[in-house]
């Protein structure tokens, strides 16, 4: 490359020309350019140029005529004078007629009003409009033509205006004293297999490469930061003994709320709190299950049973509303499903899942959040194994400050909620949870006390992840899931 | 959690007993009240919803007073005696709509009348119990009247609304039932649970003055109490008896937890309105077996531990066999059940993490087969090179409703309409990941293993939650050539091998799209990207795409992932 530009007689040379004279593709003249030119052997001249086009719409017009023309000719066809329907059956669109028909009274050659008519005077106007002597100067590849008719013509899509970079090449001064090797001793760039094959790079030196030269910049896949903060958590409550349980997310009330006792009619299952679906109709579950749950809610003694488990709740049991899809709300409800399923004590589940609740979205709140539920059910557990676990699972997370106080849920009695000390968020609610209320278990079938726990994970994710928004735990931007960004 | 604004001052007084603002909040951290903000005198509290109680200086005096050991046992209040003829008289045409009535009248001890702050405290805490257990005042509302203006019996009936005139508490002329309903702001937010048809609920005495148009507003005349009265009658309408009982016993605590004397009013009326209004002052007692607070607490105490802890709640304690009879005052609806009383026992001292207790465990852990079957997927399509975004399973109603695919399920209340649908395919939103990263270069590679709810009628919610894997393609090479190789890589990797067929999906191109079966089940969907979908999210190479269906591949596998 070098060669040929220092033998050049008419410098600078065009990168094009230069890539026909080496009889290389212009790819490989391009990077050996560049290459030279980082190495100071080449300098480079770049000029900017604007080619003027006509577009394919501009070849059809002018093979059938610009409107206005088309206009004019209608006109004249008619002897000087149409009418509104007249023009409209001369084969123009309504946009173009009234296109034509500004163009043509600005041009000083129609008369305003209707019917149209050519203004006096004007009848032996020009033979070309101005529009179609550029449009025609274009489709010659003429350059000296009217700028502000082809700015109006490139408004109108007829033409258009291309810029391109023409790179001209020249040797430098160093590029013209640097020795080159004899024919046949170059040293050798990129090794390829037909070089490695032939046995051609024996005995030649090889080029050195600049080895401290900027490369492009890779990134590989990694795994999703927050999917694999969630695998980490359930690891730890596999090493604790517990197993693991999924249910639908999109969950019948029955599920979701009545089998844990809450009241049919709390705000947290209103319209403004639950999410519900259209087109989908549930079912309920075997009646005999549905009849216990009813039994509890309608503060009745379970069947077969002498006195009731409480008082339950006002107002009678509405099988439509237990029959109801809604987008699940808590993973309390994968814990009913496991529950109802009669699993031996001592049994101990955990499930971190999505959940819903209609949140307005914010750094802190949305819609959709992932919960891990766990329970432990055997004979003699209570609430003091429940704070053994928030212990266990806050030394786990690395955190060794914990306080306990009192809480409510429907579904457990007695209620708590472990708080923790994070070094830089101060005392933060982490563990909810309880022992299972008798009106949870024992329409159930369940004759253990099982305590349960809820924890809002996402919020310890965040602190984990070190971020302030919840929503960036829905990450998509790929470079920086790539570590890119 | 429910919030008011009390007042710090009052509180205090109310507690006689000094306390620091550190001491404040730490007895408060281990009750179920908390304390969200202080400003002069205005403390934000919030509670948990079964202690509403707290929610008015009063209730919240008298559960400090118990934690501190200046007070012990259930708050005592002294009982009046009524007239003969003192009683509401409850009208059958009454039933159908809000059939349900409670009363009350409270009487200032004798060196005291109704001062500025009970008031206060008895108005706010009335509205607060209306936004609360009264359900925005449909299940329950309340009334507080100046009892000694009133001539009893009241009468609560439907009466026509040309015949009710009444000068409404905020206003300043009498007025036509019809005109109130008509025009006033009150009435057209809570009218309809007041009204049915020509005819409204009204609360009249033998005088024929008009208490009230519950559950919408008092009258001015007969309704409305002021400082200086001596004594009040506080009335409960609703729907549900239970909670018109419940709310009119937690406005109770403004005055009999000061002192007041109450005397119920008996209901006179048909069915079960009928009552001596004693079931308000009287929650019915709960049993307490002794062998369950050790049962549930994980520790046996003491019988006097137990009973002196019962004091600290405020609760009464007999003997009773087996264990205790234990009395609430008439503001805890809350014990439901023994168990709820259990929880006043274990909290009335503060629990200590280093009480907790790590039993060995018994069973073995482990997660789901399936899941990691899924996460094995995840981990291929990641060694594969594929990123690995987040994505939320609800997905914009643009997007679903431009590729006319009827398949999602439509959320009926959604927040916002970029979270409207319940995806049925990962491609949902992996179109959007696509369209959010048009500003990085290509290719671009991702991947992810998510959930999906299709329809399923026969299932009980109506839908299966389902386990997708997605691996999208974005490159100038990209084509069906690959996207498929993919796939037949990843069956391939569980000894499975895949038989494509044509299909035709929304969103990817017809002659292009294939559906893959293993066994006859159909296992994955692939194709190519429609170029004016590319064109709409601004993607300038072709793109390629493949779903798995892992929970269809699962039971192919016959458990041998579990291995």
């Amino acid at each position: 490359m070098l060669e040929a530009l220092r033998s050049a007689s008419d410098l600078p040379v065009e990168e094009e020309e230069l890539a026909r004279r080496c009889g290389l593709p212009p790819d490989a003249v391009r990077g050996s350019l560049q290459r030279l030119r980082s190495k100071r052997l080449v300098v480079l001249d770049e000029a900017h140029e604007a080619l003027r086009r006509i577009t394919p719409r501009g070849e059809a017009t002018l093979r059938e005529g610009l409107p206005e023309r088309r206009f004019l000719n209608a006109l004249e066809h008619r002897g000087g004078t149409l009418s509104p329907e007249e023009a409209a059956a001369a084969g123009l669109d309504p946009e173009e007629r009234s296109a034509a028909i500004g163009i043509l009274r600005r041009r000083g050659l129609l008369e305003d009003g209707v019917p149209f008519r050519r203004r006096s005077g004007s009848e032996g106007g020009p033979v070309l409009l101005p529009e179609e002597v550029v449009l025609k100067q274009v489709a010659n590849g003429e350059e000296d033509l009217d700028g502000a008719i082809f700015a109006a013509l490139a408004r109108r899509g007829l033409v258009r205006e291309e810029r391109r970079s023409v790179k001209r090449w020249a040797p430098s001064e160093e590029g013209r004293r640097l020795p080159l090797p004899a024919e046949g001793t170059e040293p050798i760039g990129a090794l390829h297999p037909a070089l490695l094959l032939s046995g051609e790079w024996k005995g030649r030196p090889f080029r050195p490469y600049d080895v401290r030269a900027p490369v492009p910049f890779l990134t590989g896949a990694r795994p999703n930061p927050y999917i694999s903060w969630l695998e980490e958590f359930e690891e730890l409550l596999v090493g604790l003994g517990f197993e693991q349980a999924e249910g639908p997310l999109l969950e019948t009330e029955f599920w979701n709320s009545d089998v844990l006792f809450m009241p049919q009619d709390h705000p947290a299952r209103s319209i403004h709190d639950a999410l519900s679906v259209e087109g989908v109709e549930g079912h309920l579950p075997s009646a005999d299950l549905v009849s216990r749950v009813a039994a509890v809610h309608e503060g009745r003694p379970l069947p077969g049973e002498p006195r009731a488990l409480g008082a339950g709740w006002p107002g009678p049991y509405d099988l439509t509303i237990a029959a109801r899809p809604v987008l699940r709300s808590q993973t309390t409800a994968v814990s009913a499903r496991y529950l109802a399923r009669h699993p031996s004590p001592p049994f101990r589940m955990f499930s971190l899942d999505r959940n819903f609740r209609r949140e307005s979205l914010d750094a802190s709140h949305h819609i959709e959040f992932h919960q891990c539920e766990g329970i432990l059910g055997a004979p003699g557990i209570s609430l003091r194994d429940l704070v053994g676990i928030f212990r266990e699972l806050a030394k786990a997370i690395g955190i060794r400050e914990l306080k306990i106080r009192p809480s409510y849920f429907p579904f457990t009695e007695p209620s708590i909620e472990g708080y923790v000390r994070h070094p830089r968020l101060g005392w933060i609610e982490v563990f909810p949870g309880g022992v299972f209320r008798p009106e949870v278990v024992r329409p159930l079938g369940i004759e253990v006390p099982v305590v349960a726990w809820g924890i809002g994970v996402m919020r310890l994710a965040m602190v984990a992840l070190g971020t302030n928004d919840i929503r960036e735990l829905f990450e998509d931007d790929l470079e920086r899931l790539r570590g890119g960004a | 959690m429910p919030q008011s604004v009390l007042s710090e001052e009052r509180l205090r007084a109310t507690l006689g007993v000094p306390v620091t603002p550190e001491q404040l909040d730490d007895l408060l951290f281990v009750s179920k009240a908390e304390v969200n903000g202080r400003e002069g005198d205005a403390l934000t509290i919030s509670v948990t919803p079964d202690r509403l109680d707290l929610l008015s200086e009063t209730g919240l005096a008298l559960y400090l007073a118990g934690m501190v050991d200046a007070a012990h046992g259930l708050p005592r209040f002294s009982e009046l005696a009524l007239p003969a003829g003192a009683e509401f008289r409850v009208d059958r045409s009454v039933v159908p709509l809000r059939p349900y009535l409670a009363g009350v009248v409270v009487r200032a001890p004798a060196d005291r009348t109704l001062d500025a702050g009970t008031l206060s405290e008895a108005i706010r805490f009335q509205e607060l119990l209306h936004a609360t257990v009264g359900r925005d005042r449909r299940a329950a509302s309340l009334g507080i009247y100046p009892w000694e203006k009133l001539t009893p019996p009241i009468r609560y009936s439907l009466e026509p609304l040309s015949d009710v005139r009444f000068v409404p508490l905020d206003g300043p002329e009498e007025v036509f039932a019809l005109d109130f309903f008509a025009t006033h702001p009150l009435a057209e937010r809570y009218g309809a649970f007041g009204r049915t048809g020509d005819r409204c609920l009204v609360l009249r005495d033998a005088a024929g003055s008009v208490l009230s148009l519950p559950p919408v507003l008092n009258s001015r005349s007969t309704g409305e109490a002021r400082i200086g009265d001596r004594a009040l009658l506080l009335e409960s309408t609703g729907t549900s008896e239970r909670v018109v009982r419940e709310t009119l016993g937690l406005l109770l605590v403004v005055f009999a937890g000061r002192g007041w004397s109450v005397a119920p009013m008996s209901v006179v009326g048909p069915g079960d309105a009928r009552s001596d209004g004693r079931s308000v002052l009287s929650p019915p007692p709960v049993d307490l077996p002794s062998a369950l607070v050790g049962e549930v607490g994980g520790e046996a105490l003491p019988a006097p531990e137990v009973e002196r802890r019962l004091g600290r709640a405020r609760l009464s304690a007999r003997p009773h066999p087996g264990g205790w009879r234990v009395g609430a005052p008439p503001w805890r609806p809350d014990l439901l059940a023994a168990v709820d009383v259990v929880e006043d026992v274990l909290l009335a001292v503060p629990i200590r993490p280093e009480d907790g207790t790590v039993s060995p465990s018994y069973t073995q852990g482990r997660r789901r087969p399936e899941t990691v079957f899924r996460r094995r997927v995840a981990t291929d399509l990641l060694g594969l090179g594929f990123t690995a975004p987040h994505t939320s399973l609800l997905v914009p109603a643009a997007r679903v409703e431009s590729l006319g695919d009827p398949a999602p399920i439509r959320i009926r209340n959604p927040v916002s309409l970029e979270l409207a649908y319940l995806r049925h395919r990962l491609f949902l939103s992996h179109i959007e990941v696509l369209a959010h990263n048009t500003r990085h270069g290509y290719p671009q590679r991702f991947a992810e293993v998510g959930p999906v709810v299709v329809r399923a009628p026969a299932s009980e919610p109506g839908a299966e939650s389902r386990y997708h894997a997605g691996l999208l393609l974005a490159s100038e090479s990209a084509g069906f050539a690959e996207v498929a190789a993919l796939v037949d890589y990843l069956l391939r990797r569980h000894d499975l091998l895949g038989v494509r067929e044509p299909a035709e999906l929304p969103g990817l191109i017809p002659g292009r799209t294939a559906r893959v079966r293993v066994a006859g089940e159909v296992v994955a969907e692939l194709g190519e990207l429609v170029p004016n979908l590319l064109a709409e999210i601004g993607v300038p190479v072709p793109t390629a795409y493949a779903e798995v269906d892992l929970s269809a591949l699962w039971p192919l596998l016959g458990g041998r992932e579990a291995l």
